[in-house]
């Protein structure tokens, strides 16, 4: 009885270990962030063209999705548009014993978007945050027009809505009255749309809308996210871009890495929109 | 007859013409449609028609997505060294119990229901149908978030949930190495749960503090799990610094415990102390590894010595009293405990580890020590799916004759779980 015990935990054990060896080798894969995907697709094409035999697949979901996969397991590499909580973190040690590491990958400048129409120019981090917790509501309380102000923001799973309620909302919660839209590409269409819209996103998606500057203070200039200001961060909503991984890179992820980093990778994510590390 | 056959037909003509008259109408308005040209105004009109359903139902997804569910079930194969086909048929009226342990088993099968509503609060419940197949409440409790912080860093809990003393306890049976918890916490912290309130404040990103207060009986207490019968709570207060690579907390724990008698009860100090460290290293070839340890001092009621010093009711003498000549004060015994684990991964999907664990209920009494050697692998099959295959090898004393010989019980326990 017990030989048939023993025998049946190493059919078992047979099984599992067979069953992971037909998972191996199905190449490097990428999860995360909305904001990223398009440049992490381009960094995937452009690494296979040049790379024959490998395979890099990109996927979406917001960073928040990316992570969770990074804990379980189910994907190498995650992209995250924010750095990663410390609840998230101590998820990722429960599990692997390590808290991942980081690498960033790129810079951006998040995007306050506008309608073409609207007459307000710049705007501070403190009449963004009034304005997305509710506290302004109308836009010639920030010297636009007698017009009630229509919110537009991302999912929580965003890392663009993480950085957004921590960097401009200071941790508060966003105004029950604001829309959330599932990527960056839809509230750029709602804004353009809405004369009286205003929504937030990666400054490559601006197309249609009108990017209002931001200052830091009343006190301060007011800044556009372009090439200059984003890469010597003077533009106050200036983030970086990151990889996750759950232990240093080896193997074929640490020459995707490799790659990614290179001038060849830094000038693809210029050429998609984005900022060059240095 | 015929008569009501054919006012039948009438009718059934009528109701046909009166569901085609719309549709032909319908398809008429179409092709003058398609002959003219769509205006503008007209294609606004439907896309605002759409987008009217679609935040319609927007609004009701978001209201969904508040409530998230999770869960796990864990399914066991157990193969226990002292199994035998032997019955045992005991009492009246009569149990029946199995020295067999080699069984197919369900040890978890928990769902876990929170409602998060993103702003100030939350609520969860949660329940388990593992083990004896009946449904029972783990957890059912409110949490506030303070509004003054942005990250609210205080949060206050009331209800039933895990007492936050150490560090295994709160540590989800789903994440946990090995099948089950170490035996001092077994004993100590019965069913891990007790109702009560708590307050966690994150002072800084690596200072912790939790203070809190509970019943104290615990949800496995075979007097009191729903009820308190002193009118004083039990205290607790532990203070955790997290360097993220090297965590340590200490912790203190509080009360009164009853023992209930007839006649007059005998009230004894219930009190704890716990130290808990945990180390996390990284290997580049193998991935990370951790070394955990802790350790309990209590003073409180010992299982043993009410089983010496009460006399039980029976069914001829209903009554529950200490013996006479028993000393009250022996109710209570200094006891100690702990662990010492190491956790190594193999890559991304196997993962080894090794836990000696011990206990003393009473530190003036021989013979009662418990100590087990585990050793366990984990291969997680996906995301979802974890394979364990462990063994325990125990160590107590039972007395044969006139010597004390350790009884056969070590165990090999082949756990699939699947958490959602």
């Amino acid at each position: 009885m017990k030989r048939k015990g023993f025998a049946s935990i190493l059919l078992v054990l047979t099984f599992l270990v067979s069953a992971q060896a037909a998972f191996a080798g199905r190449g490097i894969t990428v999860k995360g962030s909305d904001t990223m995907v398009i440049l992490g697709q381009r960094w995937a094409e452009q690494y296979m063209n040049q790379n024959a035999g490998q395979i890099v697949q990109v996927t979406g979901g917001g960073s928040g999705t990316g992570i969770a996969a990074l804990i379980n397991g189910t994907t190498d590499i995650c992209q995250s548009s924010r750095p990663m909580k410390q609840d998230e973190k101590l998820k990722l040690r429960d599990r692997y014993q390590t808290m991942g590491v980081e690498v960033p990958v790129a810079k951006d400048g998040l995007s306050v978007f506008l309608h073409e129409s609207n007459p307000v120019k710049d705007l501070t981090i403190e009449q963004l945050k009034g304005i997305y917790t509710g506290t302004i509501t109308n836009w010639k309380q920030v010297g636009g027009r007698d017009a009630t102000i229509i919110l537009y923001g991302r999912e929580n799973s965003s890392g663009t809505y993480g950085f957004f309620k921590d960097n401009v909302l200071a941790g508060r919660d966003f105004a029950a009255s604001c829309q959330t839209l599932p990527g960056t590409a839809a509230v750029v269409n709602a804004v353009s749309r809405d004369p009286n819209g205003i929504g937030y996103g990666g400054a490559a998606y601006t197309k249609g809308v009108r990017d209002c500057a931001v200052r830091k203070d009343a006190k301060s200039p007011a800044i556009m996210p372009t090439a200059a200001t984003v890469h010597d961060g003077s533009y106050p909503l200036t983030r970086y871009l990151y990889y996750y991984l759950r232990k240093p890179a080896q193997g074929d992820v640490k020459k995707f890495l490799a790659w990614v980093l290179s001038p060849a990778g830094q000038k693809l994510a210029v050429d998609v929109g984005y900022y060059p590390l240095k | 007859m015929k008569w009501m056959s054919g006012s039948t037909f009438a009718a059934g003509l009528l109701l046909l013409c009166s569901l085609v008259s719309p549709a032909a109408a319908q398809e008429e308005s179409v092709s003058e449609a398609d002959t003219a040209h769509v205006t503008h105004a007209q294609l606004l009109r439907v896309l605002e028609g759409y987008t009217e359903q679609i935040q319609s139902m927007t609004g009701d997804l978001e209201k969904l997505k508040k409530i998230k569910f999770s869960g796990y079930v864990q399914a066991r194969v157990e193969n226990g060294e002292a199994s035998s086909d032997s019955v045992k048929v005991a009492g009246s009226p009569y149990a029946v119990t199995t020295a067999n342990l080699n069984r197919f088993h369900v040890r978890r099968a928990r769902l876990k229901m929170t409602y998060d509503t993103g702003a100030l609060s939350q609520a969860v419940v949660y329940v388990d149908g593992g083990a004896d197949r009946t449904m029972r409440l783990l957890e059912a409790y409110v949490t506030l978030l303070d509004p003054w912080t942005p990250l609210h860093d205080h949060q206050l809990t009331i209800g039933q949930f895990n007492i936050p003393f150490g560090y295994e306890i709160e540590r989800s049976s789903s994440a946990r190495e090995l099948p089950e918890r170490s035996r001092a916490e077994n004993v100590l912290f019965s069913g891990e749960r007790d109702r009560g309130v708590k307050v966690v404040s994150q002072w800084t990103p690596r200072l912790q503090t939790t203070v809190g207060l509970f019943n104290g009986g615990g949800v496995n207490s075979a007097d009191f799990p729903t009820t308190d019968p002193t009118r004083g709570k039990d205290f607790l207060g532990r203070v955790r610094w997290s360097q993220g690579v090297f965590d340590v907390a200490g912790s203190y724990y509080f009360g009164r415990n009853i023992v209930p008698l007839t006649g007059a009860d005998v009230m004894t100090d219930k009190e704890r102390f716990g130290l808990d460290v945990q180390a996390y290293y990284s290997m580049p070839a193998l991935g990370g590894g951790t070394v955990r340890a802790e350790w309990f001092l209590a003073h409180e009621i010992n299982s043993d010595s009410v089983k010496a010093l009460v006399v039980a009711p029976a069914t001829g003498n209903p009554v529950r009293l200490l013996k006479a000549g028993a000393n009250a004060g022996h109710l209570a015994t200094d006891a100690s405990g702990g662990y010492l684990m190491w956790v190594q991964n193999v890559g991304d999907r196997a993962q080894g580890v090794v836990r000696w664990d011990t206990w003393d209920p009473n530190a003036d009494a021989d013979h009662d020590q418990y100590s087990r050697w585990s050793a366990g692998a984990n291969w997680f099959f996906d995301g979802f799916t974890r394979v364990t295959l462990s063994y325990d090898a125990i160590r107590t004393e039972a007395r044969t004759g006139s010597k004390w010989t350790d009884p056969q019980d070590n165990l090999w326990t082949l756990q699939v779980q699947h958490k959602f």
